[in-house]
C-alpha cells in the first residue's frame, strides 16, 4: 500500500460524502466546458462564415457592437469604396432574426445583393439560386430547411410576407445552414430598411498586400466619418453576442472555481476533523508532518481529479443535448479542443489543492497527544 | 537487562504543566532508561504516567526540563517525526488501528513516506504477523479480529520501522487475562529477539512483575523508593 492507495481507501471510508463532493465539483466542470464550448463554438462559426465568404474587409458603424452591426444607408459609401485602390468588389449585407412560421423558433434571414461574391461559397444543392434582386424568393440553408420542413416549391412566410423557397445549399459555417438567403433588396423590403445594410463586405483583388489593407483602413478612418474598416475576426470579436457568451463563460468559470474550491475545503476539513485521533496515530507511528499534507491534498485531487473527469463528460453531454435540442438547433457549433479539456482538467486539480491547503497544513500541524486524545 | 554507561533514555527535571501551572502532571521527573530495559511505570490515574511517555515519545512538547536519547538532547534532533519513525514504536491500549485497513495494510501505514520498496515493506510486514502468529489474518480487517489480534496487529504495526523502544500505554488494558498474557508474552519474546527496550505504562500487577523494574508515579513525580533507583 502507497500513498495514494491509502488516499484512496480514506475516500471509500464516507462514500456519500465523497459522491456528494465529486458531483458538485462534476457540476461545476460540466458548466465550464459547456458554456465555454458554446461560447467559442458561437464565435467560430460566425468567423467561418465570414472567412467562407472571402471578405477582406468590413464597413460597419464605429462603434457598432450590437449582435449584427446597426444599420445605415449604404449607397454613398459604397460608391466611394469602390474607388479605393484593389477594391473588387463592394457587397452589401442585412440580417435579422425573424420569427419564420408559428411552430418554428427564429432564425437568421440574411440579404445579400444580388450577384456579389457573398454567394459564391455556397453550395446549391437543390433548385436555383433568386434569380433577381426583385423576385420574392428565398434559399434554405440544409438546416433550416430541416427544421421549417420546407423544400423548393414550397412557400414561406416572413413578417406576414409569402416567399417562395427556389433552393437548398449548404454553407460550411452552421450559422448559414440554419439560415434562410434572399437577396439585399428583398430584406430591405420585408424588414422596412430600404437601402440599409448592416455592413459593406469588401474584397480586394488578388495583388493586394497587407500593406494594402492598412491603408484601406486608414483611409476609411479618415475619410468616412463615422464608419471604420474591420477584418472579418475584429467584427465577431466586438459582437455583442460574443461578448456577452465569453462573460458569461468566464464567471462561470469564476464561480465554478469559487464554489468548487469552497466544497472541497468544506469536504477536507470535515474530513480530518472527523479523522484528528487518526492523524494523531499516525504523526505517533513516524510519519513526517509533509506526508500528512501530501495524504490530505492527495485525498483532495483525487476527489477533483474524478469530479473534473466525470465534468468533463457531463459538459461534452449537456453540449451534444443542446446542438440536437429542436429550439437550439442551428444556433450551437460547439468548440472543443484537446487543451482546453486539459486545462478544464488542470481547473479541477488546482480546485484540489487550494481547497485542501489549509486543511492540510492545520492537520499537520496538530500535536500528536492532543490529537490521541480525541474521541 | 543489558547495561549501558549511556542511558537510551533520561530526562532531567521534566515538567509538564497545565492551565498556567496551576495542573502540574508532571514535575521534575528525573529518569534513566538502560539500554535493553523492560520497564514498568505504575501508579493512580492522573498521576502522569501517560504524559511521561508521551514526552518521552515526543507526542508532546514538556513545559521545561530535558530529554535525551542515547545522551544526545531532543532539541538536537531536526525533525522530532523522523526520530520518532526511527526510534520510537508505540503500542495503545485502544489499537489504533484504522479500520478501512486490512491487518497487513494497518501494519505497512507506518512505512508510508519512508524509503524501501512497496513489496519490501510489505514482505516485512507480512513477515511481522506471522511472528505473532496472525498469518491467516492478513486480509482480515480489524473489526473482523479479536481484541489480543488487534493488539498484536498493532505491536507488530510498531515494530515495522525498528525501532530501538517500545513505548506501550496500557497495552493489556482492554484485554481479557488470557489475552493479555499472550499480548505480554509476544512483546517479552520481541525484546529478546531484537533487543528492545521496552517502556509500559500499566496497572495490571501482572505486568508489573515481569519488567526488570518497575516506577511507581504519584502526583507527577516518581515516588521516592524508585528515584534512586531510576536516576
Amino acid at each position: 500500500m502507497n500513498l495514494l492507495q491509502f488516499a484512496l481507501s480514506n475516500l471509500y471510508r464516507r462514500p456519500a460524502r465523497t459522491l456528494l463532493t465529486i458531483s458538485a465539483i462534476a457540476l461545476g466542470i460540466a458548466a465550464v466546458v459547456a458554456l465555454t464550448s458554446i461560447s467559442w463554438g458561437f464565435e467560430a462559426s460566425w468567423q467561418k462564415a465570414n472567412d467562407a465568404r472571402g471578405t477582406d474587409l468590413i464597413i460597419t458603424r464605429l462603434a457598432s457592437e450590437n449582435t449584427m452591426p446597426s444599420p445605415f444607408a449604404a449607397e454613398k459609401i459604397q460608391q466611394q469604396l469602390t474607388q479605393y485602390p484593389h477594391v473588387k468588389q463592394v457587397a452589401g449585407l442585412l440580417s435579422e432574426m425573424l420569427t419564420i412560421g408559428a411552430d418554428t423558433p427564429p432564425m437568421f434571414v440574411f440579404g445579400w445583393e444580388h450577384g456579389s461574391y457573398l454567394w459564391e461559397h455556397l453550395k446549391l444543392l437543390e433548385g436555383r439560386w433568386p434569380s433577381d434582386r426583385a423576385e420574392p424568393a428565398v434559399a434554405l440553408g440544409m438546416l433550416a430547411a430541416e427544421l421549417l420542413h420546407k423544400k423548393p416549391g414550397d412557400q414561406v412566410e416572413i413578417e406576414g410576407q409569402m416567399f417562395l423557397v427556389v433552393g437548398l445549399f449548404q454553407s460550411p459555417a452552421l450559422v448559414e445552414n440554419g439560415a434562410v438567403l434572399m437577396t439585399l433588396d428583398q430584406a430591405q423590403r420585408v424588414t422596412d430598411k430600404p437601402g440599409k445594410v448592416n455592413v459593406l463586405n469588401i474584397e480586394l483583388d488578388d495583388a493586394a498586400t497587407e500593406a494594402d489593407i492598412q491603408q484601406i483602413r486608414s483611409q476609411v478612418n479618415t475619410g468616412l466619418r463615422g464608419f471604420t474598416a474591420i477584418t472579418s475576426g475584429e467584427l465577431v470579436s466586438q459582437n455583442a453576442v460574443v461578448r456577452i457568451s465569453k462573460a458569461m463563460s468566464h464567471a462561470t468559470i469564476l464561480i465554478a472555481s469559487l464554489v468548487g474550491a469552497l466544497v472541497v475545503f468544506n469536504t477536507m476539513l470535515m474530513s480530518i476533523s472527523e479523522r484528528t485521533r487518526e492523524i494523531g496515530v499516525l504523526l505517533a507511528l513516524g510519519w513526517q508532518r509533509r506526508t500528512v499534507i501530501k495524504l490530505v491534498v492527495s485525498e483532495s485531487v483525487l476527489l477533483t481529479l474524478a469530479g473534473g473527469c466525470i465534468g468533463i463528460v457531463l459538459g461534452l453531454g449537456i453540449t451534444w443535448g443542446l446542438e440536437h435540442l429542436e429550439l437550439m438547433r442551428g444556433k450551437i457549433d460547439a468548440v472543443f479542443s484537446v487543451p482546453f479539456l486539459g486545462a478544464t482538467l488542470g481547473l479541477s486539480v488546482l480546485l484540489g489543492i487550494c481547497g485542501s491547503l489549509y486543511p492540510a497544513f492545520k492537520a499537520a500541524r496538530l500535536l500528536p497527544s492532543h490529537a490521541l486524545r480525541q474521541e | 537487562m543489558h547495561a549501558s554507561p549511556t542511558p537510551v533514555l533520561s530526562t532531567r527535571n521534566l515538567a509538564l504543566h497545565f492551565d498556567e501551572g496551576r495542573t502540574r502532571a508532571l514535575d521534575g521527573v528525573d529518569l534513566d532508561i538502560q539500554e535493553g530495559e523492560f520497564v514498568a511505570i505504575t501508579g493512580p490515574s492522573g498521576c502522569g504516567k501517560s504524559s511521561l511517555l508521551n514526552l518521552v515519545g515526543t507526542l508532546d512538547n514538556p513545559t521545561s526540563g530535558e530529554l535525551f536519547f542515547r545522551g544526545q538532547s531532543y532539541s538536537e534532533f531536526r525533525e522530532l517525526s523522523l526520530f520518532r519513525r526511527e526510534n520510537i514504536g508505540f503500542v495503545f491500549q485502544s489499537f489504533n488501528l484504522i479500520p478501512t485497513l486490512t491487518a497487513l495494510d494497518n501494519v505497512i501505514v507506518p512505512t508510508i513516506g519512508r524509503s524501501g520498496t512497496a513489496n519490501g515493506h510489505q514482505e516485512q510486514a507480512r513477515a511481522l504477523l506471522q511472528q505473532m502468529g496472525l498469518q491467516d489474518r492478513l486480509s482480515h480487517f480489524p473489526a473482523q479480529m479479536s481484541g489480543g489480534e488487534r493488539q498484536r496487529v498493532s505491536i507488530a504495526r510498531a515494530l515495522i520501522n525498528n525501532p530501538t523502544v517500545i513505548l506501550a500505554d496500557e497495552p493489556t488494558g482492554s484485554l481479557d487475562s488470557a489475552n493479555a498474557a499472550h499480548v505480554l508474552d509476544v512483546l517479552v519474546r520481541m525484546r529478546q529477539e531484537r533487543a528492545l527496550t521496552i517502556v509500559m505504562v500499566t496497572h495490571d500487577a501482572g505486568v508489573s512483575a515481569r519488567a526488570d523494574r518497575v516506577i511507581r508515579m504519584r502526583d507527577g513525580k516518581i515516588e521516592p523508593d524508585d528515584r534512586r533507583a531510576a536516576a
